[in-house]
């Protein structure tokens, strides 16, 4: 203990800073078992034990604001966490360094855009009269389709939107691990005859599983937050029956209306369902491939 | 070295402690008042006064830009001088528009409250996150007695009665007013419309021959959609189912509906937009059209006819005049239905409200003076002109202002007649409006056109505990719930067909819509806080 006082002493800002902002505020769920009263605090509001829970399991809507929500979940893990990692496997094989950092920065910039830019940008692309998006398909005959006029679309164009955004942010840590991998490996397998598919196949990829890995554990952990604002910004009542999801639901029934103890119930549950899919995605990590969180 | 890092270590808790028990509401301006700044600059015509009564105001930032680009508020020449004048020294927390409620809720949250709370409307809007019952603010019935007879003489009962609780008799609010609720106005091109050669059209059926009309001379949206139906809403109000907050009725069979349980009505109104649509009379994507683009499609000349509130008139007029040289705009009565009437969902009659903390009891006879001049003739003179000698000159009698036209000068004119004028009748600037040909036109058609139409039914305030339960049949203040907007929307775009609409309504009824009106009728027979 003593021997190793600098390393504890360094230590502990960022020990206080998860006790006080992450710890703390923990305990602030506690009004997901009451109805809080902003003036009373949560020392004096009245405990009202699982009302909320029941409230939201009752509700008409809720089964299909959970399928959106685990819908919309699966498709980003399907899609969106799956590209980076081709994108960045692709990019490993450009050899022409100039135009490799040129790729970059395009595929990065759309990170920092927010989502009103990024929903405004869509609308107008998906625009019936004026998208090019329906221009491309007048070439083909096609009539004009109002995309986010359909619950049959919205889905598609939420993930997309997020891929065309996050995907290129999310190449850069596979990127560092790319250099990482010991270039005498790639030497030697071409001794063996090995070609550029091959070397992918039995170097590149197995190198990158550790971070793949993780990163996948953690958007497991996330599968419930699929973002507010990311699927507010899309949402009219002529898709709301497809994009509905508890986020946004969390909003309008709760934050809105001043329901603060029936949104942090919702929140809750998102919570716990998120913790139960890590853990058991750990696990059978661990199992599977020797590789876990912890 | 060590001691270096022990003394980092404590600072670092200190301010991470720090951090989290201070509130994270900071507004744009700055936290201390200037403690001086009014006291040491007295008119030497009046003789030495009491100290000036300090206190602290929160006050919405309303898209004010020159509020919101403003180093520091507290410093403006304008504040300065409103101290000067009414021997106060303020403290102005600005609260961002766009997080309002968001950040009102933060404040009384962490009990940062201060002196006077300015909310948007009566005594129970959400931004006060139930403020009132909990015993936050004074009441003010013997101040106002003694202290604001003016305010008294003023302000008309109704708005009285919305800042009063009807259970004790309390007042809790002095409320910013609207004498004429009747704000939003169907807009024409009458540049157009003589192309058309038709007369200005009156009923829903004449409206839609002259958009037709419209549509031949290659008007790209004759009638200007938006996303919900926000500000596009005029045939609802023809037809009387605009289902806002304030539009519920009193049925046949004695019940308190929403309005738009009038079905024959509804489907009335639900054919004139599906016609609409069919023929192209409105954009076939107006269900994402979002405000910022409905702006520039009028003011672009894109459209032909559309709803907007009448006091955009000089701001919208003039963008479009520029854009579009020959273009003509006027406001005309709404599109009337078979009622004879039309117009669009009338306001609230208090615009914004203030509330005095019980913790600034000792102040609260000052304060109520302070809002009392506000009232009078020269509170008038400094908010619709500016400073005398500087803004505007003056020979006791006349008054030579010159109106501002550069971006600077109507930002700052705004900001004088609109946000700093804290307690007025908020319907127009009458002094303003007569500088100019389109203001004039603008007071014509509040005061002999807008006061005439628009719709108006029951309101509840505190609003009915059923729809805070069920979030799809609350309505917003200019919106349908969202259960039955979806419903209509699609019904509009062909997805479902209108005959229908029965069904929506029994929906509504089985999804909560039972309790809603069950809790409505009985609140109006018990004329519990229920206002026609």
């Amino acid at each position: 203990m003593w021997k190793y006082r600098t390393l504890y002493l360094i230590s502990i800002p960022g020990i206080v800073y998860f006790l006080v902002f992450k710890y703390v505020p923990l305990l602030g769920s506690v009004i997901a078992f009451q109805n809080y009263n902003l003036f009373a605090g949560f020392g004096g509001s009245p405990w009202v034990g699982f009302e909320h829970f029941e409230r939201m399991f009752s509700h008409y809507d809720f089964l299909r604001i959970l399928k959106n929500t685990l819908l919309l979940g699966a498709y980003d893990i399907l899609f969106a966490f799956t590209a980076p990692i081709v994108l960045a496997l692709l990019l490993n094989e450009v050899r022409l360094t100039l135009y490799k950092k040129l790729i970059q920065t395009i595929v990065y910039a759309p990170h920092f855009l927010s989502w009103v830019i990024i929903s405004g940008i869509f609308v107008g692309m998906l625009s019936p009269s004026s998208g090019i998006a329906n221009v491309i398909l007048g070439w083909f005959g096609i009539d004009p389709i109002y995309f986010l006029g359909e619950d049959s679309y919205i889905r598609a164009i939420l993930v997309g939107s997020g891929l065309w955004r996050d995907v290129g942010w999310g190449t850069i840590i596979y990127l560092a691990a790319l250099t990482g991998i010991n270039p005498e490996l790639y030497e030697a397998s071409e001794i063996d005859g090995a070609g550029r598919w091959k070397q992918t196949l039995k170097i590149t990829l197995p190198a990158l599983l550790p971070v793949i890995t993780v990163l996948f554990l953690l958007k497991i952990g996330d599968f419930m937050d699929y973002g507010f604002e990311r699927v507010f910004v899309f949402q009219n009542p002529l898709n709301i029956q497809n994009s509905e999801i508890l986020d946004t639901y969390i909003y309008k029934a709760g934050l809105k209306q001043l329901q603060y103890s029936y949104a942090t119930a919702i929140g809750l549950f998102k919570s716990v369902v998120g913790l139960i899919l890590l853990v058991m995605a750990n696990s059978l990590s661990r199992k599977a491939t020797g590789e876990s969180l912890y | 070295m060590k001691k270096l890092f022990v003394s980092a270590l404590i600072a670092t808790m200190f301010v991470s402690t720090l951090a989290a028990c201070s509130s994270n509401n900071e507004p744009s301006g700055s936290a201390s008042a200037p403690a001086s700044s009014a006291a040491s600059s007295e008119k030497p015509s009046e003789p030495a006064k009491a100290d000036p009564t300090g206190f602290s105001i929160s006050m919405r930032t309303l898209n004010v830009s020159y509020v919101e680009q403003h180093p520091d508020i507290n410093k403006d020449k304008y504040v300065l001088e409103l101290e000067k004048m009414t021997n106060t020294d303020l403290d102005i927390r600005l609260i961002p528009h766009n997080e309002y409620q968001d950040k009102m809720v933060q404040m009384f949250a962490t009990n940062d409250i201060p002196d006077v709370v300015q909310g948007s409307g009566g005594i129970s809007g959400n931004e006060l996150a139930g403020a009132v019952p909990n015993g936050v603010f004074l009441p003010l019935n013997d101040l106002l007695k003694e202290h604001g007879q003016n305010l008294l003489k003023f302000i008309p009962q109704e708005a009285w009665a919305r800042m009063t609780d009807s259970k004790t008799g309390n007042i809790y609010g002095i409320p910013e007013i609207l004498s004429n609720p009747s704000r939003r106005a169907t807009w024409i091109r009458t540049d157009l419309l003589e192309k058309t050669g038709k007369p200005v059209p009156k009923t829903v059926e004449e409206t839609i021959d002259v958009l037709r009309a419209f549509k031949e001379l290659g008007v790209e949206q004759p009638y200007a959609g938006r996303k919900n139906f926000k500000y596009a809403d005029t045939f609802f109000g023809s037809y009387d189912v605009l289902g806002y907050l304030n539009s519920f009725k009193q049925f046949p069979d004695g019940k308190v509906k929403p309005s738009f349980f009038d079905a024959e009505a509804m489907k009335k109104a639900l054919l004139a937009y599906k016609a609409m649509y069919d023929e192209g009379l409105i954009s076939k994507e107006f269900a994402t059209v979002e405000s910022a683009d409905f702006k520039s499609i009028v003011t672009s000349g894109k459209a032909g006819m559309w709803s907007m509130n009448a006091n955009e008139l000089p701001i919208w007029g003039a963008q479009l005049m520029a854009n579009v040289p020959g273009a003509k705009v006027a406001l005309i009565p709404s599109p009337v239905g078979d009622d004879g009437k039309g117009g669009y969902g009338h306001y609230n009659p208090v615009t914004r409200s203030y509330f005095i903390n019980v913790k600034a009891k000792d102040k609260a006879a000052e304060i109520v003076k302070f809002f009392d001049w506000m009232v009078g003739e020269q509170a008038e003179l400094f908010f619709s002109y500016g400073i005398e000698g500087e803004d505007y000159q003056t020979d006791g009698s006349n008054v030579q202002y010159v109106a501002p036209t550069d971006e600077e000068g109507t930002n700052k004119q705004r900001y004088l007649n609109y946000w700093l004028w804290m307690v007025q009748d908020t319907t127009y600037n009458k002094r303003i409006a007569d500088l100019s040909e389109p203001g004039k036109m603008m007071v014509d058609a509040f005061d002999n056109m807008l006061s005439k139409e628009g719709r108006r039914g029951i309101e509840f305030e505190p609003r009915l505990e059923a729809l805070v339960k069920y979030p799809d049949l609350n309505p917003l203040s200019d919106q349908l719930p969202p259960l039955v907007l979806e419903h209509v929307l699609k019904m509009v775009y062909g997805k479902e067909p209108i005959d229908n609409y029965e069904k929506v309504l029994e929906e509504y009824l089985s999804k909560g819509g039972n309790e809603v009106i069950e809790e409505a009728t009985a609140r109006y027979n018990d004329k519990d806080n229920a206002f026609e």
